[in-house]
């Protein structure tokens, strides 16, 4: 070899091993590598039954047992645009390069997905690949529905397609160059899907093994709560640290004592999740009260266990933009606490009052207490802002508590002045929104 | 889904078949035909559907009935047995406060609310209390002096 082709291998070799460590470097570890034990395949495991449906379901139908996995893995809130019929597609993600629209997975052969074959369709949940060989772009979690396994997937569909086809066109994707090539993909998922079943951990509980499960392939939590990283995958060296999704806060739901979930009651978290409430926490609004009323409240109660106990193993990472401890009750006159802000005071006075309180505990329901809440002591109130913008619906067994949306009531001046009104009242440290901001988040949120 | 519902109104029981997400202001106008207190504008912005729970002025219309089981109701067909209301509803009559009326069975809850926890209000208190009650007509200057009458007791 000469000196010359010497130092140019050397230059191809090292770039090689850059461009593989970076890589590396980028992907960082599973969602599942933090338990650290011994993993064995689904068929070697003989201590429980982390996969399919609960005992009260076992011995359903194949479109029963389908049913409950789609609802767990909660497909129709992103599959369905508002006021139109289920899983029948179109609702619009608002990406910065443009807009993404979900697909219609009712089984009508011309728009729909009546043409999959059980092979199609695990390639389109599984591996993030359509029935005509193009590829998915991962607003579709295939990274985490990867983990489910084959029964479990083909018995999604056999309810899907147990449902009534649904013609519906859905609008072409307004994605920009170099968004809109989809082949780019092939990479992306070739370094961010893993295209690998569940396998369970045999160093923990069957009862963990079901919750990681079901947090993992199912309800895909990390989607929203884990940020991302350079690649726009998930960065699992933060897992469950929370992170901005659909212009709303996914709060940390690590095992972090002061911001994560570490100081939750097991009655909290079982709560929260399958009531969407949970008394000095708040109510769950936005995408995560779709999840909680499409989803978690139709979980058996060892399913919500199980997510709980899985939950609790998640590592502590902190959110350092938020206080170690939410703010106390407000004093009960509006003369006293927070006083500046005189327009955000008069909007509060106006328009929040009679249902919230002076105090942000609520004269009317504890579900509209705002005391204790993550949104109101989040420096950023973005979720304040978004609440206001688009209101709340919660639904319960006994009822259901609405805010109306105020959206279209308010200019985005008014509702940066009471969002920060309300974060300094009610939070550790009031925000500092601006009409600009108010209309960033407006034009985040899907449609 | 209808199921019985009881509920303590102005010191009464009642008892009905309702849907638990009904609001409390559909209860209350269609169902036990206490007609006194207004429907608005729905959505918790106007103030005219203002009832007490547990002496607390609320908006009737976005609570569901199931939130107020178990809970003192107050209506303005009740209020004038209040200490506060009867104030306030004396007032009212000699301040002559009324115009159109519409927004008034509202208005007198949110003061009576307002006198039973702060019976000696400045403008900032009346302000922070009432700023939720919309007058159509622009009665605001009389209503403020309607309710600093009744806390002074004078008329």
């Amino acid at each position: 070899m000469s000196g010359k082709m010497r130092i140019l291998t050397g230059i191809v070799v090292i770039a090689i091993v850059a461009v593989v460590s970076g890589v590396w470097i980028i992907r960082g570890p599973g969602p599942l590598d933090f338990a650290g034990g011994p993993k064995v395949a689904l068929a070697d495991y003989r201590a429980g039954k982390p996969t399919g449906v609960p005992a009260k379901l076992e011995k359903a139908s194949l479109v029963e047992r389908g049913e409950y996995l789609a609802k767990a893995a909660d497909c129709m809130v992103c599959h369905t645009k508002p006021g139109e019929k289920d899983y029948s597609g179109g609702l619009g993600f608002k990406l910065p390069f443009g807009t993404l629209y979900s697909t219609n997975i009712t089984p009508d052969k011309d728009t729909g997905i009546g043409n999959y074959s059980d092979q199609d369709f695990l390639n389109a949940v599984q591996r993030g690949k359509r029935h005509d060989g193009a590829r998915l772009y991962p607003a579709m979690p295939y990274t985490s529905y990867t983990y489910m396994t084959d029964d479990d997937v083909l018995a999604v569909k056999a309810y899907l397609f147990s449902l009534p086809p649904v013609r519906a066109k859905v609008p072409e994707n307004t994605l920009s160059f170099p968004f809109n090539q989809r082949w780019a993909m092939i990479f992306w998922s070739a370094v961010f899907n893993p295209d690998t079943r569940y396998r369970p951990d045999t160093s923990k509980s069957p009862e963990w093994n079901r919750g990681a499960y079901l947090a993992e392939a199912l309800a895909h939590c990390g989607e929203c709560h884990t940020p991302r990283n350079l690649g726009f995958a998930l960065d699992n060296r933060k897992k469950f640290a929370g992170a901005i999704t659909a212009g709303w806060r996914a709060f940390n739901i690590s095992s972090d004592k002061a911001t994560g979930l570490g100081n939750w009651s097991d009655a909290d978290l079982i709560s929260y999740l399958s009531l969407g409430h949970a008394p000095g926490h708040g109510s769950a609004s936005g995408p995560m009260g779709e999840a909680v009323d499409h989803s978690f409240s139709q979980f058996a109660p060892e399913d919500i266990g199980s997510i709980v106990a899985y939950l609790r193993s998640v590592p502590p990472v902190a959110s350092p933009d938020l206080p170690a401890t939410t703010a106390p009750v407000a004093p009960a006159s509006h003369k006293e606490g927070v006083t500046a802000d005189a327009r955000g005071k008069m909007l509060f006075a106006g328009a929040c009052a009679s249902c919230h309180g002076w105090s942000g505990e609520s004269p009317v329901s504890p579900m509209a207490t705002l005391t204790g809440t993550w949104a109101v002591n989040d420096p950023a109130a973005t979720n304040v802002a978004q609440i206001v913008l688009s209101g709340t619906r919660r639904h319960t067994p006994d009822g259901a508590l609405s805010m109306p949306a105020f959206g279209n009531a308010y200019t985005d001046d008014e509702i940066a002045a009471v969002a920060n009104y309300v974060t300094a009242r009610f939070g550790t440290k009031g925000s500092k929104l601006t009409a600009k901001d108010v209309a960033e988040l407006r034009e985040q949120t899907a449609e | 889904m209808h199921m019985a519902i009881t509920l303590t109104i102005n010191g009464e029981t009642k008892s009905f078949d309702a849907p638990p997400d009904m609001p409390l202001l559909w209860v209350l106008r269609d169902i036990l035909g206490m007609t006194g207190t207004k429907f608005g504008c729905g959505i918790a912005q106007c103030g005219a559907c203002t009832v007490h729970v547990d002496g607390k002025a609320v908006r009737s219309c976005v609570l569901s009935v199931s939130a107020v089981a178990n809970r003192a109701i107050t209506t303005i067909e009740h209020i004038g047995s209040t200490p506060a209301g009867a104030k306030v509803q004396k007032a009212w009559l000699e301040a002559e406060v009324v115009q159109c009326g519409y927004c008034q069975s509202g208005q007198i809850m949110s003061a009576a609310a307002l006198l039973a926890a702060t019976p000696n209000p400045d403008d900032s208190d009346i302000d922070a209390a009432m700023a939720g009650n919309i007058c159509r007509c622009g009665t605001y200057v009389r209503i403020r002096e309607a309710i600093k009458h009744a806390a002074n007791g004078q008329s």
